[in-house]
């Protein structure tokens, strides 16, 4: 367990082992939790609020270090990566985060471009590519707009944009259809739907909103007890 | 539309508030330095001044012979000038014992040869003794290094503790300044994160913040610099209408080469201090995000 994995022939976009996290030395929010998300998969995570949905996330995309278990991404162990190493793998990993976070002193279209420019790459060489994303999400008229200037909804959809610049191959969405309409909830889900079948992205999403979840017929986690387990459809009636 | 607006926000109030403090303490550093050094000059040129000096007293003798003594005197070596004092010059040294009134009438006033020696070239002392029993005069020769002597020892102290004091204060306003520098990053924590989540570099986040406060500090450094320049101006402008022993012990702010170098260490140090508090704190938050 303690040695670092390469697994290049395992073809699982993500594998947990006995992964437990508590913050602070505090109280256990997950454990034991066992989980693989193989390479091209969409699946949904569930669990009422406070169950641990964007702690389990945060230790997918490398927010958080688990206290205990190993966490392989793309068939790598995480665990013992250097950072060098552990920058190269979240440029792979596109994040909706459940409260956006863009950042208010760039415009729509900067706050998109932002992970092609903190790797490097000119704005000419990415310009097309950003402006045609944000026709996609629907805000081609909303592109020099300040995040401020935006609503819920149209925040939502440029954290979307700016998730799926790097043409990510694990696409993780905290909550993405919690700020927006019914009607734009499932919008946002087949355009990530579109996104798995056209491109192979991995798709993993958090949501506590058990409706939308039965509605689209793919396989769903619950968080109960701080443990992970398979959700049954239908569930929910 | 810009389309590539700076990573980060052009600024906020806490950086108003940094800029300010930066500035001052730059203000008050390079203003101490200034004033330190001048005061340590001016006291050691006066140092050397009377050290150098020798006052000769010649008794029951005339001016023509007084005169000859001191051309010999000044043909010395290590003589630099050798000249006799005026009755008026005279009455002036004495004027505290006497009071302005002048001297009596009729006071029998000794002739005095101020001499102003070279040391480096020897202490002329013995030289001048040897002069006055060749011409067979009766006379004193009364050199100020005794003096001189406290003066240096005086003058040592007053290096260390100008040293000292500067050095206090530079270090005062390096911390300081790291400090706040750490204190205004902290609100901009959310920035580093989302950067970092987003893919960039430890060394590219750590770097743009760094820039920043680089460019923040030393703007702030030569604003303090420039104040303290213009107000050292103006004491040297104030002071070089006096002349005298006062104006000889008033800290002798030149304005120098040396003066501008301390000048310009003050934005450059500000900078680099600032420059590696922001690199610091960056990493440091960065290592607790993963
Ligand atoms: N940074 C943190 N420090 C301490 N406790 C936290 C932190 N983040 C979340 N928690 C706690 O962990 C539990 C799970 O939170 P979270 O993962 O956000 O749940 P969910 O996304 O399912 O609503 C909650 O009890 C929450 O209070
Ligand atoms: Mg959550």
């Amino acid at each position: 367990m303690s040695r670092v994995r390469f697994d290049f022939d395992d073809d699982s976009a993500v594998r947990m082992d006995e992964v437990g996290l508590n913050y602070h030395d505090g109280e256990d929010i997950l454990r034991d939790v066992g989980l693989t998300l193989p390479k091209g998969s969409f699946s949904f995570l569930t669990g009422p609020s406070g169950a641990g949905k964007s702690t389990l996330l945060k230790l997918m995309y490398l927010a958080l270090s688990p206290s205990r278990g190993d966490i392989c991404l793309f068939g790598r162990s995480t665990r013992l990566l250097k950072r060098r190493d552990l920058v190269t793998l979240r440029r792979r990993i596109g994040v909706v985060f459940q409260e956006f976070r863009l950042l208010d002193h760039l415009s729509a279209f900067e706050n998109v471009a932002l992970p092609l420019r903190v790797a490097g790459h000119r704005l000419a060489t990415y310009q097309n590519e950003v402006e045609d994303l944000l026709r996609w999400v629907g805000l081609s008229d909303r592109i020099d707009a300040r995040p401020s200037e935006l609503s819920g909804g149209e925040q939502q959809r440029v954290a979307i944009a700016r998730a799926l610049i790097n043409k990510p191959d694990l696409l993780i969405a905290d909550e993405p259809t919690g700020n927006v309409d019914p009607e734009m909830s499932r919008k946002i889900l087949r355009l990530f739907m579109e996104l798995n079948k056209r491109f192979g992205t991995t798709v993993f999403i958090a949501t506590h909103d058990l409706a939308l979840v039965d509605e689209f017929d793919r396989p769903a986690y619950e968080i109960h007890l701080g443990r992970l387990r398979g959700r049954r459809r239908g569930a929910a009636a | 539309m810009t389309r590539e607006s700076p990573l980060l926000p052009v600024s906020d109030a806490r950086e108003a508030a940094l800029f300010f403090v930066i500035g001052a303490l730059c203000f008050l550093a390079a203003l101490a330095a200034l004033t330190v050094r001048g005061t340590y000059v001016a006291a050691a040129a006066w140092g050397d001044q009377i050290e150098g000096e020798v006052t000769v007293i010649l008794e029951d003798t005339d001016m023509r012979t007084a005169a000859e003594v001191a051309s010999d005197i000044q043909n010395l070596s290590s003589v630099v000038d050798a000249r006799i004092l005026s009755r008026d010059e005279i009455e002036a040294l004495l004027a505290p014992s006497f009071g302005p009134g002048g001297l009596p009438e009729g006071l029998p006033v000794p002739i005095l040869i101020a001499v102003q020696a070279d040391m480096s070239a020897g202490d002329p002392v013995p030289d001048i003794e040897r002069l006055l029993r060749a011409a067979d005069l009766a006379g004193d020769v009364g050199a100020h290094a005794g003096f001189a002597g406290h003066v240096r020892r005086a003058l040592s102290v007053l290096r260390m503790v100008g040293l000292g004091a500067v050095g206090l204060l530079a270090a005062t306003a390096i911390s300081v300044i790291a400090f706040a520098t750490h204190a205004a990053l902290l609100a901009r924590r959310d920035i580093v994160n989302v950067l970092h989540l987003s893919g960039a570099e430890d060394r590219f986040i750590a770097g743009l913040f760094a820039r920043r406060f680089w460019g923040l500090a030393s703007q702030a450094g030569i604003g303090g610099a420039l104040a303290a320049l213009m107000v050292t101006a103006l004491i040297v402008f104030s002071a070089s209408g006096r002349a005298g022993v006062e104006a000889e012990l008033l800290p002798r702010l030149s304005l120098d080469i040396w003066d501008f170098l301390i000048l310009s260490s003050a934005p450059v140090t500000a900078g680099l201090a600032a420059r590696g508090a922001a690199r610091l704190t960056v990493l440091r938050a960065l290592k607790e995000m993963r």
